[in-house]
């Protein structure tokens, strides 16, 4: 929530050349939107309940194949 | 990344470049990194580093939805900061504390003429209009903020809320007329 409040002083809000450089790095732009988006490399093993599944699936697909 | 072989394209070329190759999103970082942190700072009452974060989350967005963006006669600078806008809604509404923004006294004054609620004003006029402002919901503010603090014109302005420039004179000069009565009502 936001309220306004009456400067005290005459200085103009604004960012000096100084605080725009600061703040101003492509390289980590870059960098945080690569831990934004990227994708979780987690290993299938190291996820117990997908293993799981996996082994699931392959149990039934076995079962079916030997049913025949 | 390609860093120094973009100096030789429009805008209209990076931004085609852009979105097939995000690679090609650093020059118009570039481009409009000042305009748009000068931006949040100012919505945000001169808070730097809560501004970096705004900026950079805007540019974030717009690498993301960068496929989104059409050239409908509007410039992509529009398109950065209807983002950055809707950013620094975001973080209002996020934030559980009150957060003050200051208002220099000149834009005050601007308000005050736009208005036609006089020309000259006490400090304590000033603070009066200061809490009628307050007082009014947050699109008011907003569109208040845009064309008075951030001193936007109203081509920008309609621009950020896809509306005609005319409607975006509209909405302000409503809302003038509002705090005028209010003003009225109060003396």
């Amino acid at each position: 929530m936001r309220k306004f409040k009456l400067q005290s002083d005459e200085r103009p809000i604004e960012p000096s050349h100084a605080q725009i450089d600061r703040h101003k790095n492509v390289e980590r732009f870059y960098h945080d939107y690569e831990l934004l988006t990227k994708r979780s490399k987690k290993p299938i093993y190291r996820d117990r309940k997908l293993y799981l599944l996996m082994v699931l699936i392959g149990i039934i697909l076995f079962l079916l194949f030997f049913e025949d | 990344m390609k860093r120094n072989d973009h100096k030789h394209l429009s805008e209209n070329e990076l931004i085609a470049l852009a979105k097939k190759d995000k690679s090609y999103f650093g020059a118009l970082y570039e481009m409009y990194f000042e305009p748009i942190y000068r931006f949040t700072f100012k919505r945000l009452g001169g808070d730097e580093d809560v501004a970096a974060d705004v900026t950079q989350l805007t540019f974030m967005k717009a690498m993301i939805h960068i496929q989104q963006y059409e050239d409908r006669g509007f410039a992509f600078k529009s398109w950065l900061y209807r983002i950055a806008q809707n950013e620094v809604n975001m973080y209002f509404r996020k934030e559980q504390k009150t957060k003050h923004v200051s208002i220099e006294k000149r834009h005050i004054s601007e308000i005050c003429q736009e208005a036609q609620l006089g020309r000259y004003m006490s400090i304590e006029e000033q603070e009066r209009l200061v809490q009628l402002l307050n007082e009014m919901e947050d699109e008011a503010l907003d569109l208040i903020e845009l064309r008075f603090f951030q001193e936007l014109s109203f081509k920008e302005i309609a621009t950020i809320y896809n509306i005609s420039e005319a409607n975006a004179k509209m909405r302000v000069y409503r809302i003038l007329e509002r705090l005028h009565k209010k003003w009225e009502q109060g003396s």
